[in-house]
């Protein structure tokens, strides 16, 4: 590379130097025969100044040709497809288009290079600081979407958790969006789906709609709406979709004794003329919102 | 439409207006906001001694549902409750060759509506043919239908604003049908209770 370099100046050189003696004998062609020549025998002595001149030329040639068999050939010109066309572009704010492009490749390029290193690195000195170890087969399952599965996965899965709690039915109406209906005794629960992943919450009363977009007319279930978001968020996990509606819909579940259990710290049913809404993540136990 | 608790207020020896007057400040202390009036009226018809054995029809309206009207027909064996339209007074007119009621039992109770959260409270004077005979405080948990389930919560509520007066069982017309889903039609049945017991009871009722 160096050595490529130093050939390639001197090739320059030798070519200005090439330039500059040509430049001479156009100058002296063009000024003819000048006064410090002298009277006697000028134009022998303007022949023999033109014959001096020529011969550098020549040999400065020669060095030009010398220094160009040196250099080592380009790999040929750097083709990107066809944004090549960019670099004939004829309106002049976009002529600078092509060479950021060929830069911005280059660049990419290394670092391709430099993470391939780093990377290679890395691997060999680990510093895992969780114990989380996932088996290969897990690992598997989380190259699939879980945004886009199919209606029927996101069926069987419902029906598969109606089965668990029988209780309560679980009902899918809508064809095309499977917004499935929990219906009990205490509530009833409309929930949207996206792909494997709950996206939305909304609890009623037995006797109101099954509309996704209102909310409930009784304070208790605005709160255990509210209080539904909270572990929705809590449940989730992108990698394991499944475990996560699983959880969560156990987790539900424990709402049927949304008005006959006591509060697990105060003891009682009421406090703001509310039943305890809260059901803790881990074990379940009925709180009210102040106690929890 | 939620599960419904009737119960009677003893009035000890205040007389109606005032004890109506100390449970709304009790209730207003609660932070209860009062909802209008409300009003549930009885009349009860008896067919003639021509159509055969005696038979009984409580006709009976409920403001908080003010198109319907509720009837509960005794035969003497069993009681068959009908919920119809506005238009069944008129035909009951028209049966009065057949159903004939006496004036003096006609049985109302109103008074103040309160909403407190999800509860709903009303405070009723209960009078027969325009005697003052009594107080019913119906107390509505709106949101659950099930009376088993709500029966705890219902009982605590009650308790902590009637104190030792609140009731320690469920009403007997709900005893047997705790498990079932609570209609307006158990809220008649509750009301048609008490008014009979207060039709029996000379002068100031007292508490069954």
């Amino acid at each position: 590379m160096e050595r490529d370099l130093e050939q390639l100046n001197s090739a320059l050189n030798s070519v200005k130097i090439l330039r500059s003696n040509v430049r001479r004998v156009f100058e002296s062609v063009s000024n003819g025969l000048r006064a410090d020549h002298g009277d006697d025998g000028k134009e022998s002595k303007y022949i023999l100044e033109l014959q001096e001149l020529l011969t550098t030329v020549n040999n400065n040639l020669r060095d030009v040709e010398n220094s160009m068999s040196n250099l080592t050939p380009p790999p040929g010109p750097f083709s990107l497809g066809n944004t090549t066309y960019l670099s004939q572009e004829t309106t002049q704010e976009r002529q600078a288009l092509y060479g950021q492009l060929v830069n911005t490749y280059k660049w990419t390029d290394k670092i391709r290079e430099y993470s391939a290193l780093a990377g290679n690195i890395l691997a060999a000195n680990s510093f895992n600081k969780t114990y989380k170890t996932f088996s290969t087969t897990k690992r598997r399952k989380t190259q699939t979407s879980n945004h886009n599965v199919p209606p029927e996965v996101i069926e069987n899965l419902i029906t598969s958790i109606d089965r668990l709690f029988p209780d309560v039915t679980i009902t899918t109406n809508s064809p095309f969006v499977p917004n499935p209906v929990i219906q009990g005794r205490v509530l009833k629960a409309i929930i949207a789906f996206k792909g494997l992943m709950i996206e939305w919450v909304v609890v009623k009363a037995h006797a109101e709609s099954n509309d996704l977009w209102t909310e409930s007319r009784y304070k208790v279930f605005r709160k255990v709406t509210e209080n539904c978001h909270a572990a929705m968020c809590h449940f989730y996990s992108p990698m394991m979709p499944e475990l996560a509606v699983r959880s969560f819909l156990h987790w539900f579940h424990s709402y049927n004794t949304l008005f006959s259990a006591p509060c697990k710290r105060c003891a009682n049913h009421l406090h703001n003329n509310l039943p305890p809404t809260w059901r803790d993540l881990r074990n379940l136990e009925p709180y009210h919102e102040e106690c929890k | 439409m939620g599960v419904t608790i009737l119960t009677q207020f003893p009035t000890e020896n205040r007389t109606g207006p005032q004890t109506i007057d100390v449970l709304s400040k009790r209730i207003m202390a609660l932070g209860a906001v009062q909802q209008g009036q409300f009003l549930v009226d009885c009349e009860t018809y008896t067919s003639v001694p021509q159509l055969g054995p005696q038979r009984t029809v409580h006709v009976l309206h409920n403001s908080e549902q003010p198109a319907t009207v509720f009837s509960l027909l005794e035969t003497g064996s069993k009681t068959i409750p009908l919920a119809t339209d506005g238009l069944f007074d008129l035909l009951m007119m028209k049966m009065s060759s057949f159903y004939t009621s006496k004036k003096q039992t006609k049985a109302e109770s109103k008074g103040p509506r309160y909403e407190i959260g999800d509860f709903c409270v009303k405070l009723g004077t209960v009078t027969v043919s325009s005697n003052f005979k009594g107080i019913l405080v119906e107390v509505e948990y709106k949101p659950c239908v099930v009376p088993a389930m709500c029966w705890d919560l219902l009982k605590e509520f009650l308790q902590g604003f009637l104190g030792l007066s609140g009731p320690t069982n469920p009403p007997t017309y709900l005893q047997n049908r705790m498990q079932e889903i609570y209609s307006p039609i158990d809220t008649i049945h509750q009301y048609l209770e008490h008014f009979t017991l207060f039709r029996k009871s000379p002068g100031i009722g007292m508490r069954p």
